[in-house]
This record gives C-alpha cells, structure tokens and sequence, in this order.
C-alpha cells in the first residue's frame, strides 16, 4: 500500500505558531476584570482543622473573595476523594484550606499569608511500611488497612506452588521506586468566567481532561454538567499530569467566579505545581521468580503496594494496567500477581507516562538480569529463551498470533544486540573494567510490551468532528487533547490521507466540550489509537458523501469513485472526474449538503475474569527492547549514559518524525527517574520544592539515541496504527541498572541511581 | 515578591555614598543570580528598605594584568571570566570555576562578587580564589580596605563584610612558571548543578619532582571555606608519593568531619572526599 | 515603594514606562508590552524559558529586576521574525527538524540557539548542547533540537 500523507515526516500543524511564541499558553491569556487567585495550603501533613480566619484576609484592599469549604455549593469531594477544600482535616501538605482572589498578584499572596488557620497536628504514615503497619493512624477512617479502595487487582494463571516445585532456582528480590515529579516546563493554569451569555461558568487552562474536569466542576458547583464549558488551552506539557490539581483549581476559581462575577485566574508558582500536582505512584515490589537450570522461567509471584498518596483515582486503573504486565514479555505458565493502592499522608500519585509500566519494567527487567547473573548466562540469552513469540499465550490467557497480536520480540532483540554490539562489548566493557581506573563502563539490555489504549480499564470512545468549508479548507476537532505530542498532526495526515487530499487544508480547533461529545480522556496513548479512529470514521463518511454527490455529478455509480490528489475520478475513465475544488462548493452551495461529519470510535468493552485478571485485556500489544551504554565513576558514583540503541514496535507509523521526538523525549525522562530525578520528603514536607532540586536531564546529560523502527500490519489503530506516546519512557532505567550492574557489579534495587545510591547502595535521608 | 525602593548606581563613587548614607538600609544587587531568588522566597531582610543596583557600573567589570599580579572587578560576569584569555593563562583554576557554573544565562549575570558575598557553601570561584590566596579589596563610604580571602568567611552564606560594604576588587598573583592547576566539581547532572563538592588545586614541582608549593581547597566540605594545609604540608619539599594521594584525601576527610560533625550527609561526603583529592592531586602532581 | 521610571529597547522599539521597582523584566515583558513568547516556568533561573537576549546575550528574565534594564536593548522571540513576517532560520529550522513538540521552551531554546550563532555560526554538537544547557525541555529529550540548530547553521551559511 502506497500512501500518500500518513507515514511522511510532514511538519506539525501547529509548529509555527509555536516558533514565533505566537501560540497561547493558559498564562497568556487574560480577561478584563480578571481576579488573581491564590490558594492557602496545609501547614501539616495530617491535622484537625480547628478554625479558619479569613477576616484579616477579607479586609485588605482589593481582596474580593475569601473562600473555603463553606462557600463550595455543591459537593466538596471530588472525583477520587479530592477536597475541593480540605474542612476538617488535612490530610498532606498539598491541601488547599483557603482561597484568595483579589486585583492584584502581589495582593493575592500577601492575602493567602494573612488567612489564620489553627490547626491541631494528628499522627501521619508517610511511607508505605507505615501505612500498612498493625495500628497506623488511618487516612481515611472509611479506608480500612489504608488501603485504597478498588485498586487490588490480580492475575493467577496456572499454579504457582507447582511451578516453584518445579524450579532448580529461585530468586527473592524486592524493588522500590520512587515518586517521580512530571516536570512539564509549563506551570499549571486556569481561568474561570462567568459565561457571558448563559447561565454557567467557561474554564479555559492547561487543562489534560476536559471533559471529567467538566464533570466535577459541575458537581462541585451544583451545576447541570452542560452548563460548564471547558476549553483547554495549549499545553506546555503534560504527561498525564495536569489533571487531578487542574480539576480542583477549575473548582475553585470557578466557584469564585460565579460568586463574584468576575473572571478568576489562578497560575501556579513552580513550588506550588511541586506541591499539588500528582507523582508517578511510588512502588514498593516483592519478587519471587523460579526457573529450570537451562534457563526456562517456570514461576513468578509479585506482590506491589503502589504509594497512592491522600486522595487518589488513579491506582484503580494503574494497578490494573500493572497487573497484565507484571510477568513482563515473557512466557511464564505459572504467575500469580497481586497489587495494592496504598493511602498515606503524603503527594499522592496519578498518572504519569506509562501509567505503571516505569515501575513494572523496572522490576521485571532488573529481575531477569538477576536472574541471568545468578544462572550464569548472558541478559541477551535469558530473554530470548523467555520471551513471548509467535503462538505463545500471554498471561491474559490471550494468544499471540501474527495478524491478530503481533510477537516480533525475538527479531527485535536480536537486532538492537546486534546493532549495539552487546555480546562484544560486553566482553570489550568487561575486560577493561578490571584495572584500577575509577571509572567503569557497562551495558545493560531491557524488553518491554505494552497493552494498547484502554483495554479493560474503561470503554476506549472517541469522538472527532470534520468539516469541510465552502473553500475547501477542512476543520478537525477532537475531544482527545494535544499536549505536545503531536496528536494533532497525526490526526490532520490520517483525514488527508482518508480524503485524498492535502494535508495543508487541515487546520484544527482546539477541543472544547461543548462543540464534540465526551470521549474518554486523553490518556494510554489513545490519541492516535482511538481518537484516529474517530477522526477516520468522520473523514470517510464525509468520504462516501462527497463520492456520492460526485457520482450524482458525474453520472456514475459511486462505488466506482476514488479521491487521490483532489481529483475525484471513476476508476480506470480518466475523463469522469471532478477536482475536489470544483466538487466542494457545488455539494454546500447548490446541493445544501453539509460537509460536517462526526465521528465515533468504540471497539465496546473488553471482557476480564474478575477471580483470575484473565480474558481480553487489551486488544493488542506494542513491543520494545533497548540497550544502554554506561560509564560510571566509582569513587564519585557519577553515572553518565553514553548510549541507548532501541527498536519498538507501533504498527503503522504516521508520522516518523514525530514518533522518534515522542520515543527519544521518552526515552530521556525515563534516563532521569533512573538517574537523578526525585521528589525527596522529610517527615511529610517536600524538599524537593522547585526545579534547582529536582534535576531534570539537561542537553548535556543525554546520550547518543539510535531508534529502529518496526512495522507491522493489520493492527486495530487507523491505517494500523498503534499508541507511542507512552512506551519509549519504560526501558532507560532498567537498562541502565543492568549496565551498572555489569560495569560494577553492585545491584541498585531503588530508583533513582543517584550518587549516593550508586556509591554506597543506599540513599541518604536527610 | 518584596517590597523596596530601586536606585540604580551610575558611578562606583555614587554607589558608596548612596550605600553609606543608607547605613545599612540598601542592598546591593549585581547579576541578582543570588539576590532575586531571596526577594522570592522573602528572605530580605526587614531593615533593607532600598535596593541598589550595580550592573551597570562599567568601573567594576574589568579582568587586567599589571605585572604578576590580576585584578578583577567585583563586577565580572562568569562569562566574561570565562571568555578572558588572561586568565587562562595566568589562573587557570578560576577560568574552570567559573566556566561550570549554573548555565549560559546564569553565566551572563552572575559575578565573581556575587558568589563571594553569598559565600554558599558550593560557590564555585571560592576554592579556586582560595588557592590562588587572592586578596578582596573592598570600600566602605571614602576608607578603603584588603582583606585575604581566607580571612573572608565566617560560616555558610556570611561573610566579615558591613552590609553598607562594597566588594570592589579581587586580585591574586598569577601562577609561577610550570605551576599547574586544576578546578574539579561534582555534580548531579552535567549542567545547571551546583556542585555537591568541588575542589581547586594549584601545584609546582621543580625538575626534580620536589614539591614547591601546593595549595588545596574543596568546596561544600567545611563550614567556612578553607585551604587544607595540613594535607598541603604532606608534599611540600619531597617528592610525592602515590600513597600520599589517598593519605591527603583521609586528612582532609578527617578534617572536614571535625569541622562539620558526622552529618546526614557524611557517609557519603567522607569517601568522596577522599577519592575526589586523590584524582586531582594524581593530575597535578608527578609521583615518584 | 516608590514607583520608577524605565526606559528600554525591546525588538527594536523603544518603551518607556513606570513602574513598581519589585517587578522582574519578565513580568513587564509578559504583562506590560505583550510579548508573551516569554514563558515562565520556575521563577528561578532553572529552566530558561524566560531567555531573551539583553544587550544580545541570553539571560533568564526571570532574574532581572525591572530596573536593571533600564537603557538596554531586549530581544523576545516576537523579535526574531522578519519585517515581513517571513520566520528566521532558526524557526524554519526547528520547524523542519520536528524540535516543537508542547512548544513551551521553544522561545527560550531559539533565543539561546540565536546567540550562539551570532557568535559561532558553524558550532560544533557540544558547543550547541552547552550553549542550550540553561533550557530544560521535558518534552524532546533534546536531539531534535540539536538537529535543528545544525539545520539553521547551514541555512545561515548558505544565505551569507
Ligand atoms: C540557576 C542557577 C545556577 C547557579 N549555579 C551556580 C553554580 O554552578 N556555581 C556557583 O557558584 N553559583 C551558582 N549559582 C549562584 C549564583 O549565580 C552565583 O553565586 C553568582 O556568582 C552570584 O552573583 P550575582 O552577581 O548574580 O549576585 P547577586 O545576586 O546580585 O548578589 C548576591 C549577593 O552579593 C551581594 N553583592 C553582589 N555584588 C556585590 C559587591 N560588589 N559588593 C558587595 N556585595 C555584593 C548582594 O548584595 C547579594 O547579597 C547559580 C544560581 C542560579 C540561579
Ligand atoms: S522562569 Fe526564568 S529560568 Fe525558569
Ligand atoms: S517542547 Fe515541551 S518543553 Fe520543550
């Protein structure tokens, strides 16, 4: 198949607006009368509050509004337990107790300082062993054990007693990784208004989801769900992030903009986006993996409690996602996995690119190099002989078949080893680490596979709107969101593609509730999978449409139509032929068509056993394996990756260019939680409070990227396409820790490997 | 952010008499790489009512050359110590310092002055000014006075400076013939990073190996930035041998744990240390 | 607090204003003249989106009080484009390059990158990488960015 738009490195739709700074960000926008909004946080990790005090707040000049829990006109919980305002407990230091709005910035601060809270500390689990200990002071009196609720998910298959019976070898390890900050550059914003011509509030921001922060707005200001409009702005980055504190934000401003009937804008300071916005849960991982002599895994058992932090809505579908995936993309006949959200007075966790895979494939792979090690045979060889191939049952119980579930893992390992020189440069690295030089080379290898879009963590919907205009340009709307990830783009090429024309009539809307139904959020690499397919379900029905009425033109059947090139043409008659110029204006103008189509994409839900985990997790699966290079100085415990080879496999790629910035900026976040990134705490307060401490990679950290990509066909995305926007982030940590493993021998178990750890094989608490 | 009003000095005699008559009230900004973090966070002091910039006094940015000795305004930029051909040649250890601080922007404001007023713990011109036993020359209304550098600190973030004190002048000897020098840092990342410690070197042996002079400071290690002279003394007039590598690194471990107690940090701190001395004293010196 | 006046060049026009002497040149750029390609992302000098180039070198304007720019000459990524609204090489090359991706460190990245061509048109990928270390981007992983100032070093040197 020749294509003639998709699978081109054509230039973002919405680049240029972004090179000139033209392009609007949340913070750039500003409406006349506009009120700055700021909020009054928790002084403790866990507390009563006695009595808030808003007087001295309320009388400084140009203070407009004071708000609390008392003034939230609907419901004050929200979606995962979230206080719109924490009333009568804090239950971490990132609850909002107050919030000020007045005329000014500089007034708005020095208001929040003058809002008096008393409070009366109470006892606060800050880890998950403290959490789960016998007695632990609870989070939520109604959370029992501190558990979250909803979010033990399992997977049994086969019979693990009989496996490790069968085991020449077993290994017990645990793994624990750390909260991981998301980073963007851009800080979080929202603007409420009253709407201007109805009853009702619009909320503009850098805002992921809008359509379920719509809903809880709703709730939170007892308004009908049609009667808030939300309309994410640009957004500087986003990752899975700006989404839990963005909803409470929208509350918030938004309850004080119909108080006041002013609009409200409320961006956060770097410290406070720190402060409120969710983690990468915190993992804390119990191994027990069994093989046969030769090398043959017969058993594994896991047990996970996921740090979830004091409100959460996300562990119940990690935890799931984590449960498909923690045998890894490994045959194992007998697996038994369990895992737990676990409450404790602390940041909370949400979702953050890969959505449990950064933790599990950290693990798994750490383990099967372990494994290897304690075998005596090499990384690359544990994993060919494990790994999932053609015909193979995954531990869903669902079987690999090419066409239907593709497996070209093998292939895939054995060209990135090859294409790195893994085998020779490990002998190479090996050798010349045995002298006294200080500073060791090693490399490391690491496989991944990933369940795409939503599988049985909820029904994958998706709704797009084309239109076509009487000068032939063409509008696209989503209800998924561009967050940078060039969604947009890949949605432009796939409706070009599908009607036959260039890409340069596309031009996109941003997505805006009130003009495309709700689909589901923008999240699991859906953007392309399932909001693609919603753009192609709407690009082809307008497709039929316009063959229909040309054929009408024409004097033909239509079913003998194509479009390629703009020309509409019977097949074979090059003079029955219209150009699609000609076609557009004759179809509004003179036929009263409308060249307006929606589109909806639902694949229905996936069945799941609720005893086993068992059944059609996900419809299909992308794989990935890559290979670092390391060179790490063992007196400083400075650790500096030279290299990552990598090859995933994402069916169709419609866009090269971009899948390589969405694999490589992947690839170098995952770099950072493995090596320097972290969100340190002390007795419940954050340290790490803004980016001087929490060591995002810089230019000068990154190593050399080589990316091979494969393709595979007949894949359920449009034009075959599959998710990319999460995996490229899961392999750099495990294959640096097995690099450094094999430069020094030493087994960093935690996240991240920073000096400390490297050098001494723990962390420091300060 | 807090609240003051600005004045911009348009001479280095204007900014004097503005600051003494200020008596205390005024606070002198230069690159603002320190001070605007401080107005963010609210760590003016209450007293300070008055801010006073000094970037644009062309009167403190100069690097010159008169005979052995350099001086340096207090005015600097990194970047302009950076870029200076001079000082490559004549002080190389401070070039390196201050090329690795912070980034290209920081770089661009920052000055030497600057990092030695803050006198955090990790500031980097520190132990390469240390070693090159630079003097500071500083003014407080019309009187004048030079102070060594290591007569400078008094503890983390404070210096023996009078708040209404300008610094205007750095300057140390150039380093003699064959001398070698070395600024090393360690870092969490490879740019923008302060240094978790840092360490400055100057050496010189004659033809016979013999040690003439060495001079060792590191950075983030003691409470007031210092030479490590015991360790220094281990060389000086003998030709060095491997094993006092290390045994230089234990001193000033031992030393440095003496001075700071064993903190949270020490476990870690103390063999770095030690390692971090015994790399450089390897590449500036010849063994035996 | 004493109001002060300030007057200083930015994209070629002069602007004189007065104004609270606690404001930073960031907030008079954003709030005052519209030149909201300057982004802000940490407040402390960390993450460069605020780059422009001050008497044409690149400094965080999250860094300068207001009052220190007074007479200076600023340059905001609203200035890097022709007279005719045609885009600078650099633009284009990062255009090309796919270094866009959220687009929020893109006015920071382009002015860093301009002031090391305007000093060394043919860089070498380590001077490029320094002369961008005082940007982070979350969302590249940086070498598409490279990529693109290579672009724009060979574009600069074939319009010359
Ligand atoms: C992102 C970032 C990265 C950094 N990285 C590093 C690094 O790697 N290494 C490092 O050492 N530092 C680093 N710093 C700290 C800072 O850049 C340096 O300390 C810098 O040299 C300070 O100089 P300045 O001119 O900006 O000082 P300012 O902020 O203007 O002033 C600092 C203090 O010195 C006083 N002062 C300044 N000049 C004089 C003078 N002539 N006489 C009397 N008092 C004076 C001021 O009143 C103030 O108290 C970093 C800072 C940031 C924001
Ligand atoms: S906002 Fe100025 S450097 Fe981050
Ligand atoms: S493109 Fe998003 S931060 Fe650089």
């Amino acid at each position: 198949m020749s294509y003639k738009v998709i699978t081109r490195p054509l230039k973002r739709i919405d680049a240029r607006e972004k090179v000139t700074g033209e392009a609007k960000f949340g913070a750039d926008l500003n409406f006349s009368g506009q009120l700055y909004a700021k909020t009054v946080y928790s002084r403790y990790p866990h507390a009563r509050v006695l009595s808030i005090n808003t007087e001295k707040a309320e009388a400084l000049h140009g203070v407009e509004a004071v708000i609390t829990a008392a003034d939230v006109p609907g419901e004050n919980e929200l979606f995962g337990r979230f206080p719109v305002f924490a009333e009568k407990e804090v239950k971490y230091t990132g609850d909002g107790v107050a919030m000020v709005a007045a005329t000014s910035k500089s007034i708005a601060e020095k208001a929040a300082s003058l809002v008096e809270v008393e409070y009366e500390e109470l006892p606060a689990v800050l880890t998950i062993e403290e959490a789960l200990a016998h007695g632990a002071a609870l989070v939520h009196t109604d959370a029992p054990g501190n558990f979250i609720e909803n979010t033990h998910h399992l997977m049994r298959a086969g019979d693990v007693e009989r496996g490790f019976e069968e085991a020449d070898i077993i290994l017990e390890k645990t793994y624990r990784t750390q909260f991981v900050e998301h980073g963007y550059i851009e800080p979080e914003v929202v603007i409420a208004l009253p709407e201007p011509y109805r009853r009702g509030v619009e909320i503009h921001g850098s805002i992921q989801n809008p359509y379920s922060i719509r809903e809880n707005v709703a709730r939170a200001l007892n308004l009908r769900i049609s009667e808030v409009r939300v309309i994410p702005g640009n957004l500087g980055g986003s990752f899975g992030g700006k989404d839990e504190s963005v909803m409470l934000m929208a509350a918030r401003t938004a309850i004080t903009a119909l108080k006041t009937g002013r609009p409200v804008k409320m961006v956060l300071t770097r410290e406070e986006s720190i402060l409120e916005s969710a983690k990468r849960h915190s993992y804390k991982a119990k191994y027990k993996i069994g093989a046969r002599k030769g090398g043959t895994i017969v058993a594994l058992e896991n047990t996970i409690y996921t740090q979830g932090g004091a409100y959460n809505n996300k562990a119940r579908f990690a935890n799931w996602r984590a449960s498909v995936h923690a045998a890894g993309p490994y045959r194992i006949p007998n697996v038994k996995t369990d895992l737990y959200g676990v409450y404790t007075n602390t940041i909370y966790g949400g979702a953050f690119r890969g959505f449990s895979a950064p933790q599990v494939v950290f693990c798994n792979e750490s383990l099967m190099d372990e494994l290897a090690a304690e075998l005596g045979i090499s990384p690359k060889e544990i994993r060919l002989k494990n790994c999932l191939k053609p015909g193979d049952e995954l531990v869903t119980g669902q079987v690999l078949r090419p066409g239907k579930i593709p497996a070209p893992l093998k292939q895939m390992i054995e060209e990135v080893c090859s294409r790195s020189d893994f085998d020779r440069k490990r002998e190479e690295f090996s050798a010349g680490n045995s002298g006294d030089e200080p500073v060791k080379r090693g490399i490391g290898l690491a496989c991944t596979f990933r369940g795409t879009g939503l599988g049985g963590e909820g029904i994958d919907t998706a709704g797009a709107t084309v239109t076509i205009e009487k000068d032939g340009s063409v509008n696209i709307v989503s209800n998924l969101n561009e967050m940078g990830q060039g969604m947009r783009t890949a949605h432009a090429q796939i409706v070009a593609e599908t009607l036959g024309i260039s890409y340069g009539r596309i031009t996109f809307s941003p997505t805006d509730t009130s003009v495309v139904p709700d689909g589901g959020p923008t999240v699991a690499s859906r953007g392309t999978l399932a909001g693609g397919n919603a753009m192609l379900i709407a690009a082809q029905k307008l497709k039929e449409r316009l063959l229909m009425e040309a054929g009408k033109i024409l004097n033909c059947s239509w079913e003998g139509l194509v479009i390629e090139d703009e020309i509409i043409q019977y097949r074979g008659k090059e003079k029955l032929s219209i150009t699609f110029d000609e076609l557009i204006p004759r179809c509004i103008m003179e036929r009263g068509l409308t060249l307006s189509a929606q589109g909806w994409y639902n694949p229905g839900p996936e069945e799941l056993d609720p005893e086993t985990g068992r059944g059609n997790a996900y419809p299909s699966y992308i794989y990935g394996c890559a290979v670092a290079e390391i060179r790490v100085n063992t007196l400083t415990g400075k650790l500096d990756v030279d290299r990552i080879t990598a090859a995933y496999e994402l069916g169709r790629v419609i866009n090269p260019q971009i899948v390589k910035g969405q694999l490589m900026g992947g690839l170098i976040q995952g770099m950072g939680y493995g090596i320097m990134e972290d969100t340190e705490t002390k007795e419940g307060y954050l340290i790490t409070r803004n980016f001087d401490e929490l060591m995002l990679p810089t230019s000068l950290d990154i190593p050399e990227i080589d990316i091979i990509l494969y393709e595979t066909d007949q894949n359920i995305g449009p034009y075959g396409a599959k998710g990319i926007g999460e995996i490229g982030v899961e392999l750099s940590a495990p294959a640096i820790a097995n690099a450094l493993f094999h430069a020094t021998g030493r087994r960093v178990r935690e996240l991240p490997m920073n000096l400390e750890r490297v050098l001494l094989g723990r962390a420091l608490k300060r | 952010m807090q609240e003051f009003d600005f004045v911009k000095a348009k001479s280095l005699d204007h900014a004097c008499t503005m600051l003494a008559g200020k008596r205390g009230r005024a606070k002198v900004i230069a690159g603002g790489t320190d001070l605007m973090i401080g107005l963010r966070n609210h760590r003016l002091s209450e007293e300070v009512d008055t801010i006073m910039d000094i970037s644009g006094v062309g009167e403190l940015a100069y690097i010159r050359e008169e005979g052995e000795l350099i001086r340096i305004g207090a005015g600097t930029t990194h970047a302009e110590l950076a870029l200076s051909s001079i000082l490559w040649e004549a002080a190389p250890v401070l070039s390196m310092a201050a090329k690795s601080i912070g980034s290209p922007q920081i770089r661009n404001r920052g000055t030497i002055g600057g990092n030695i007023i803050t006198s955090a713990p990790c500031a980097d011109t520190v132990p390469a000014l240390l070693v090159l036993d630079a003097a500071l020359l500083l003014r407080r209304g019309e009187s004048v006075r030079q102070v060594q550098i290591a007569d400078f600190f008094e503890g983390p973030y404070r210096v023996k400076a009078a708040e209404d004190e300008l610094l205007l002048e750095i300057s140390f000897r150039r380093l003699r013939d064959g001398a070698k020098s070395l600024f090393d840092k360690l870092t969490r990342r490879n740019a923008l990073a302060k240094a978790r410690m840092n360490i400055a070197v100057i050496a010189l042996q004659d033809k016979n190996k013999v040690v003439k002079d060495l001079r060792i400071s590191l950075g983030s290690t003691t409470p007031i930035p210092c030479r490590f002279t015991d360790a220094e003394r281990l060389f000086l007039g003998k030709v060095p041998r491997r094993e006092d590598f290390l045994k230089a690194g234990q001193i000033i471990s031992s030393e440095m744990v003496e001075k700071s107690g064993y903190r949270w940090s020490t476990d870690y701190k103390k063999p770095v240390v030690e390692a971090l001395t015994a790399a450089a004293l390897k590449r500036v010196l010849k063994a035996e | 607090m004493k109001k002060i006046r300030v007057s200083l060049r930015v994209n070629g026009r002069i602007f004189t204003l007065e104004t609270d002497p606690n404001r930073r040149l960031i907030d008079v750029l954003r709030e005052d003249l519209n030149f909201t390609g300057v982004k802000e992302g940490c407040g402390i000098g960390e993450c460069g989106a605020c780059t422009v180039l001050m008497n044409g070198k690149p400094v965080n304007s999250c860094l300068v009080l207001i009052g220190q720019a007074e007479g200076s000459e600023v340059v905001t990524i609203e200035g890097l484009k022709g007279k005719n609204g045609e885009l600078h090489p650099l633009q284009e090359a990062f255009i090309e390059a796919g270094a866009v991706q959220c687009g929020y460190c893109i006015p920071g990245m382009i002015l860093s990158a301009e002031a090391l061509l305007q000093n060394n048109p043919h860089p070498t990928e380590d001077l490029i990488k320094e002369a961008i270390s005082g940007n982070l981007c979350r969302c590249t992983g940086y070498r598409q960015i490279i990529d693109a100032v290579k672009i724009a070093s060979k574009k600069i040197a074939r319009k010359e």
